[in-house]
């Protein structure tokens, strides 16, 4: 078994600075239970004098500018949660350890994505795109791994790992809570600095004064008792939230905010294996209801970029009833999704992949209705003799892709039609045009009250355009253009 | 000097005197005496080419149908502003692949540049016609950028004033409506100046004979052949 422990420190800030793309507001989080004090604090506060346990007015006479928000550890465990969601793409073995690590049994994966440390490299890109900074740290038991990364330190060699864990200080003892205080200061007094010093004591008097579970831990870390975790089950519906640092009413830095979400939950569908043809960005105003943003898809994906660029695009022309001052997205109903084989002579399924992601685009920034496709109509009336439809949605599949096969039940006119059809036939003067050829008559439509009688001509124009006209039987009358042949 | 200039391997040194060699890969557009007059004997297949008409109608999409015929599967033929329908039952008696065809009606002049670029980068069209209402140098030279970069041929329909002014365009050409077909004057193309239009002759079977008299008014037509009573 080898664990990798992805520790968040300073979790109660990370919550809301990982939607912020300048880090350069100072910032802090407030711990309310009792007197309010400073919990922790961005690097921009603490520059300007801001120290965590500082006393609240305190911190806000040294920093005027500091920004403050309340501890929400609701949110925490909720960015926990998403963490162990994303990293399932990694192994399926994931054990979370609160109140801020995420344990990863990486044995299994160590060959597929190719050695421990291209594991680690991995994950370090990840975290960039979902804004959270964590310590990372390998080791066999899931505990020694946890204290590693707490103390900031890589894995020892692999023969004495256990030696490595004994110049670890005695503070990491406390950082489950499975160690009390009294039971730490007991330690102290004792003179112990490091566990290796812990060790040495003699197990029998620890256990006099209380202090077993010291020994029963440092048994667990080193790997002579069993420590069985919880696996961690990802939930079935994609349901995240991430709060904003301070309300905005930026497109930007919203969608700055919502690439950490895309990117969480495109990782999530890759664990599943698994693809989205919609979601639901929220927009969560302070006093009114949210705002939603449906993202649909004309083809199932599991991509973030592509879902970045359409809320782009929707985001932009969004208006906004009040600042936003946190995301939802959500995303339920999942489709099965296979992955594409890699081709020595490019991909396959590529050309179709991009022919539909130019109309997603082409869509979420013109509307739904801006995008039609033309079909040919069995019907006689030149003007009913065509439909145009909109490009069909997700939720009924229709023909979506180029290529799919059309109507070939409509009925094609033996007799030559014109390329361009006028919207309204324009009434003309005939001493302009030449006629060419016989007539054609069109007399249908008594079914649903379109009747036409008329005679269709082929005409050049004086200036040599070759039109499409015809000579309305029932009066009054009258010559009319009706297409050009182009 | 000029025998020296023979002998040099091709490519290496143009003559003016001469059709530049394409720079990309071209596109046959069906029409031998057009193939013969452009570099590379056919269509740029990425570059921004315009075509200045009068008005819709004069034998553009005639001239473009041997290309829409030919387009690979599963890319779109994208037409942008059109201003009048594209009829449907003609496009596909022609043999244009309707369920490729990609009608798009943006609502402003921007949107319209905006979805021409979007079309011509990324290679999701095998051909993208736009009728832009407006256009400026900057535009027009990232339209050309996106073109040659996805090697997509982009056709731009404007109108015969846009030819005072400069144009990256790699291609120019000035349709309008001859009595049998269509006459194209070459504004603009890598190598020497044009020195005659070219007439495509179009419909030579749609002509049965020509007119009888030339002032045969609609009004003294012969009785309509009935095709179809509804």
């Amino acid at each position: 078994m080898l664990w990798l422990a992805l520790l968040v420190p300073n979790l109660p800030l990370q919550v809301f600075t990982r939607g912020l793309a300048h880090a350069d507001t100072p910032f802090a989080v407030v711990d309310r239970v009792g007197t309010a004090r400073i919990l922790c604090a961005n690097t921009a506060a603490l520059a300007l004098g801001v120290q965590p346990g500082q006393p609240l007015s305190t911190a806000q006479a040294v920093a005027p500018a500091l920004q403050l928000r309340p501890r929400q550890p609701e949110r925490e465990t909720a960015l926990l949660t998403e963490i162990a969601c994303w990293a399932g793409r990694f192994t399926p073995r994931i054990s979370l350890a609160p109140p801020d690590t995420v344990l990863l049994e990486i044995q299994a994966s160590l060959r597929l994505f190719g050695g421990q440390a291209r594991i680690e490299h991995e994950l370090g890109k990840g975290l960039v795109q979902l804004g959270v900074s964590a310590r990372l740290a390998c080791a066999p038991t899931p505990l020694a791994a946890r204290w590693l990364a707490a103390c900031g330190q890589g894995l020892p060699a692999s023969e004495d790992w256990q030696r490595g864990l004994d110049a670890l200080p005695l503070a990491v003892l406390g950082s489950e809570g499975d160690c009390s205080t009294a039971t730490l200061e007991l330690l102290h007094g004792l003179g112990a600095r490091t566990l290796g010093d812990v060790r040495a004591l003699p197990a029998a008097g620890l256990a006099r004064r209380q202090a077993q579970s010291v020994s029963l831990l440092l048994a667990r870390a080193r790997g002579e008792q069993p420590d069985p975790r919880l696996w961690f089950a990802p939930p079935e519906r994609f349901h995240h939230e991430l709060a904003l640092p301070a309300p905005t009413h930026n497109s930007e830095a919203l969608l700055f905010a919502a690439r950490r979400l895309f990117a969480s939950l495109a990782s999530w569908l890759q664990a599943r294996h698994a693809a989205i043809d919609h979601c639901r960005l929220r927009l969560i105003h302070e006093r009114q209801p949210a705002t939603t943003l449906d993202i649909i898809l004309g083809q199932a994906a599991n991509d973030e970029a592509h879902l970045a660029l359409i809320a782009r695009e929707r985001l932009d022309s969004l208006p906004l009833p009040a600042e936003v001052c946190a995301l939802g997205l959500d995303a339920d109903h999942l489709l099965a999704h296979a992955p594409r084989a890699e081709d020595l002579f490019g991909a396959p399924g590529q050309a179709r992949d991009q022919a539909m992601r130019l109309v997603d685009r082409l869509r979420a920034r013109l509307g739904e209705d801006a995008i039609r496709q033309l079909a040919p109509v069995a019907d006689h009336r030149p003007e009913a003799a065509w439909q145009s439809q909109a490009q069909a949605q997700p939720g009924r599949r229709r023909a979506t892709t180029p290529g799919a096969a059309s109507n070939p039940d409509a009925a094609l006119p033996d007799r030559q039609r014109p390329f361009w059809l006028l919207p309204q036939a324009t009434a003309i003067s005939p001493q302009h045009y030449t006629l060419l050829g016989d007539a054609e008559r069109i007399e249908s439509g008594w079914w649903d009250d379109g009747d036409v009688r008329r005679d269709y001509y082929l005409a050049q124009r004086s200036d040599n355009t070759l039109c499409w006209i015809y000579h309305e039987l029932a009066p009054p009358g009258g010559w009319y253009l009706q297409g050009y042949f182009g | 000097m000029g025998l020296v200039l023979e002998r040099l391997p091709a490519g290496l040194v143009w003559q003016g005197t001469r059709l530049a060699d394409a720079q990309g890969a071209t596109l046959h557009t069906g029409f031998a005496e057009l193939d013969a007059e452009l570099p590379g004997g056919g269509w740029p297949a990425g570059a921004l080419i315009e075509l200045l008409a009068e008005h819709p109608g004069v034998g553009e999409i005639s001239l473009l149908l041997p290309l829409m015929q030919r387009t690979p599967p599963e890319r779109w033929i994208a037409w942008i502003a059109p201003p009048l329908l594209p009829y449907a039952p003609a496009l596909a008696a022609a043999g244009v692949p309707l369920e490729r065809l990609l009608l798009i009606q943006p609502a402003t002049a921007d949107e319209v540049l905006w979805a021409t670029r979007q079309a011509s980068a990324g290679g999701s069209c095998a051909l993208v016609l736009a009728w832009p209402a407006r256009l400026d140098t900057a535009a027009l030279r990232r339209l050309q950028l996106a073109a040659e970069e996805s090697a997509t041929p982009l056709f731009l329909f404007r109108t015969p004033s846009a030819a005072r002014h400069a144009s990256p365009a790699a291609l120019r050409l000035q349709l309008s409506p001859s009595v049998d077909g269509l006459r194209i004057d070459i504004l603009k193309r890598r190598g020497p100046p044009a020195a005659h239009p070219i007439h495509l002759t179009l419909r030579s079977g749609t002509r049965q004979e020509p007119p009888q008299e030339p002032s045969a008014t609609p009004g003294q037509t012969p009785p309509p052949r009935l095709t179809l009573v509804g």
